[in-house]
């Protein structure tokens, strides 16, 4: 257990001196300044703008996190033969690939909460230069605490997306793995149409098909909840709960793939 | 003493193309033996299958075939691990820690506490030479200074057994003499070495026993005094001021006469001439001895005779 | 082989400079000879089912940036319809068949909008405003404007904002009392809605018509909005009907001086010599109103209250 801490903090360290992840950070809290200024363009739907802009920028500068080091994290070792070094010390393979997995998690919620307050803090502008009247005409306030639910759900979102880019390394090169990482991403988002697709095609074989695959790709878009905070309208603990649950579950079963294959492979 | 390592009919195939599986054998059937507390070199040409031997000993890959043991226990076995150090070949670490930070970070995956940690980190870097580097990012390092990194880190852990895979390779004469004298201490305080090189020299000085490999077979193992029979060849006789009538008068007694310059030449003398016949001889011309040694059969003789044979 | 020498970096500075400068100077020259091309064509970039069935993710974000394109279409369209509108003597019908500005991609831009985003509330009641304005204030369309407010009930049933609207649409362009109090009884029949609702039912049932009905959905439409365009809509509508009653009093005042003096008045002169009114009168907006032919006053069509709304009780002569 504690060497799975070491191996995590270290892969945390190896993001916390990587410039690319600053520039990534810094392009989002960009652009959620910028959106103040896309506000003054939305008759009065400021406030909508700004918090659709903010939470679409962090899911999306997330993703493109999650993916581009979730690949690298077990290929770039054996690409450099780090791993030679690392495994003569007393560590099993799965601690490694758990251990990296780890890394890349706190790096995410590092990353995603700076990004996170830099949002409430363009939201506090605005809010701040409102008077009584404006503010009780908005049917949602400026500083909703309903958007950390959003935000906690594109965290584990990102946690699943994290652990498909790393199951996809332990065994392919990393182009391979962020092409069908992103591929899987995408086709998550459209599994609620596979579901329905005994209503479109007629062929039973294609029915039971589609019912398969919509249960075995990740189901996403119950991860976005930004229309219904925007809203105002209610995420339940419970949703939040049984949603969490699904992803959590995911998570485990594709760290469990992952590290069987990684721990069988060769390293030439 | 249980050995420090054995394998037995150890052996690894590589499936070899993508749809036609056809494979290649790394590795056939190495039987070999090290002895606790000794130096053994593992010695080979390049793509004889040392790297493929030593990366079977550290579950690095997998065997086909056979069994191999490290200090009487099976690889990837975490407690015969705790007592090993490996050096890897061109040793390629984190490149964003610093020396130290990378030392403190495979200290704390060996289970060292913080003081203890902290005192060994400090240490092993003093002992190979990293002085103020030590907080410089390794993507900064030579690899003279990576080597020794290198050797650092496989001996955090005081290890009994020390697994070094090409550890010359790169180094200047210095950092090579550093290296023999690392060995050699090692050795002295109890520590099993294990080698492997295309450096013959290093072997010969440094080892006791040696196996040799070629095409992924083992073709000689045995100790080196065993192998060799430390035969004399022949005498290498320098003499000067020898006049050339003298030189033309001995010239069928030595095989070979190559002229130093200045009156000197370098004879070379075959063991069916007795050297102090021919010695009195030139001496009595007015010549003058300046050395005389014995050639003996090397290392590399007794290798490139062995490599060379068909398999 | 020639040895080069080092440029001093002022040197590498100046013509980085220079070249600059004469980039810019090509723009310039290039754009003043051959004007930039822009499609005169608009078009929706995607269209509606398209959209719907693409944009998988990010969906409110997308429908926020279909939002902004809507107004900036609308506010385009007006201004460019109002301007036309002002030079043509004698203007055109406010429901022509072929009106000079089309204003074809409005629905088209809101039924994005409201799919992407299908709890967008302003997008619902801001196109119903505005799909319903006449001409030049808008396309003249509120069979457009009832269907989406219909398309907004569909996913929030409890929205009786939305049967106010709906009900407005009917009062004021359909001029159809009957599907107005229908509409708002239907509002005010869901839990939450303002007393008043059911009220402003009833009194259109029974009066149907009534300024004092109409400037009372004007009033709140002003008073419950939190946009600029909704409130300024209100605004403008609310002076639309003083400028009415002022017109109706200066009218009076007319006629009853044509009467004492037996001839028709032809300006305001005349009614100022005779001490009827202090001074020219000015409307709502500040633009003098004007007597277009003898003894009749009438806004100017240079005013920005033109043209003022024909009354459903003009209209149906009650």
């Amino acid at each position: 257990m504690r060497t799975l801490g070491w191996i995590a903090i270290n892969g945390f360290r190896e993001s916390v001196r990587d410039k690319v992840l600053y520039s990534l950070v810094a392009f989002a809290i960009l652009l959620m300044g910028t959106s103040y200024v896309l506000g003054q363009l939305t008759a009065g739907q400021d406030l909508k703008i700004m918090k659709d802009l903010g939470l679409s920028s962090i899911a999306i500068f997330g993703l493109f996190m999650a993916v581009f080091i979730g690949i690298g994290l077990v290929s770039k070792e054996v690409e450099r033969r780090s791993i030679y070094g690392l495994l003569a010390k007393p560590v099993r393979r799965h601690e490694i690939l758990l251990g990296k997995f780890a890394g890349l998690a706190l790096t995410l919620t590092v990353n995603i909460a700076v990004m996170t307050l830099a949002l409430y803090a363009v939201l506090a502008y605005v809010g701040w230069g409102e008077n009584q009247f404006a503010r009780q005409a908005r049917e949602v306030p400026a500083l909703d605490p309903a958007l950390l639910k959003a935000v906690a759900l594109i965290l584990v979102q990102l946690m699943m997306v994290t652990a498909i880019a790393l199951f996809f390394s332990t065994f392919s090169t990393p182009i391979l793995s962020a092409g069908l990482t992103f591929g899987v991403y995408i086709a998550g988002y459209f599994s609620q149409d596979l579901r329905n697709f005994d209503q479109v095609v007629n062929s039973r074989a294609a029915q039971v098909l589609a019912r398969g695959l919509y249960y075995v790709l990740p189901n996403l878009s119950p991860f976005d909840v930004t229309s219904q905070v925007v809203h105002g309208l209610p995420v339940t603990a419970r949703y939040m709960a049984v949603t969490i649950a699904y992803g959590v579950v995911y998570i485990a079963m594709l760290l469990i793939a992952g590290a069987t294959i990684f721990s069988r492979r060769d390293f030439k | 003493m249980p050995l420090a390592i054995e394998t037995i009919e150890l052996t690894k195939d590589y499936s070899v193309g993508f749809w036609r599986q056809r494979s290649r054998r790394a590795l056939d059937r190495l039987s070999l033996q090290m002895e606790a507390g000794e130096v053994f070199g593992f010695l080979g040409p390049n793509g004889a299958g040392k790297t493929t031997t030593l990366k079977l000993l550290l579950q690095l890959v997998f065997p086909t075939s056979g069994e191999a043991r490290i200090l009487g226990r099976p690889p990837g076995d975490l407690s015969a691990k705790r007592r090993l150090g490996y050096l890897p070949e061109n040793p390629y670490f984190y490149d964003y820690l610093t020396a130290e930070e990378l030392l403190t970070y495979f200290g704390g995956l060996l289970g060292l506490r913080a003081a203890d940690r902290r005192q060994r980190v400090s240490k092993l870097l003093d002992e190979v030479g990293i002085g103020s580097e030590r907080h410089l990012q390794l993507r900064k390092f030579s690899k003279g200074m990576l080597q020794r990194v290198g050797i650092a880190q496989a001996l955090l852990n005081e290890p009994d057994l020390v697994i070094l895979d090409e550890p010359m390779s790169g180094l200047d004469p210095l950092g090579r003499r550093d290296v023999r004298a690392l060995i050699l201490r090692l050795r002295d305080r109890g520590c099993s070495v294990f080698f492997s090189s295309h450096v013959l020299s290093d072997a010969e000085a440094l080892c006791s026993r040696v196996a040799i490999l070629s095409k992924g077979r083992l073709v000689a193992s045995g100790r080196l005094s065993d192998m060799l029979a430390f035969s004399v060849r022949g005498w290498e006789l320098v003499v000067a001021d020898v006049r050339d009538d003298v030189l033309a008068a001995i010239a069928t007694r030595v095989s070979r006469a190559v002229p130093l310059g200045g009156g000197r030449f370098e004879l070379e003398v075959p063991m069916a001439t007795p050297p102090e016949k021919l010695l009195a001889d030139l001496t009595a011309t007015g010549a003058r001895l300046v050395s005389l040694n014995p050639i003996r059969e090397t290392l590399e003789d007794f290798f490139i005779e062995r490599v060379k044979q068909p398999s | 082989m020639t040895v080069r020498s080092r440029l001093p970096v002022m040197y590498a500075v100046f013509a980085v400079v220079v070249l600059g400068a004469m980039s810019v100077g090509l723009q310039m020259f290039r754009d003043a000879r051959y004007p930039l091309t822009t499609s005169q064509e608009e078009t929706l970039y995607l269209t509606q089912r398209a959209t719907g069935r693409m944009v998988f993710t990010h969906r409110s974000l997308v429908s926020d940036l279909y939002w902004i394109r809507a107004i900036q279409y609308f506010g385009e369209h007006t201004q460019r319809a109002q301007r036309l509108a002002a030079t043509f003597l004698p203007p055109p019908p406010a429901l022509s068949a072929d009106p000079p500005v089309a204003f074809d991609l409005l629905y088209p831009l809101l039924d994005i909008t409201t799919t992407l985003d299908p709890r967008f509330n302003i997008a619902y009641r801001f196109g119903a405003i505005f799909l319903s304005e006449g001409y030049p204030h808008g396309p003249g369309r509120p069979d457009q404007a009832v269907a989406l407010l219909q398309k907004g009930l569909t996913t929030s049933p409890d929205k009786w904002q939305y049967w106010q609207d709906i009900g407005f649409v009917y009062y004021w362009n359909e001029h159809d009392y009957s599907k107005a109090a229908a509409a708002f009884a239907r509002g005010a029949d869901i839990a939450g809605a303002p007393w008043w609702l059911r009220s402003l039912a009833a009194s259109t049932l029974a009066k149907g018509g009534d300024r004092a009905a109409s400037r009372l959905l004007w009033q709140q439409l002003g008073e419950t909005a939190n946009n600029e365009y909704a409130r300024n809509a209100a605004r403008l509508k609310l002076q639309q009907f003083d400028a009415i009653e002022i017109i109706e009093r200066l009218q009076k005042a007319i006629d009853a001086f044509q009467a004492r003096r037996g001839a028709p008045v032809r300006s305001w002169n005349d009614l100022i010599a005779g001490r009827v009114i202090p001074g020219v009168p000015l409307d709502p907006a500040g633009v003098p109103y004007e007597l277009p032919s003898p003894s009749r006053v009438a806004i100017s069509p240079r005013s920005p209250l033109f043209p003022l709304p024909l009354e459903p009780a003009a209209r149906t002569g009650a």
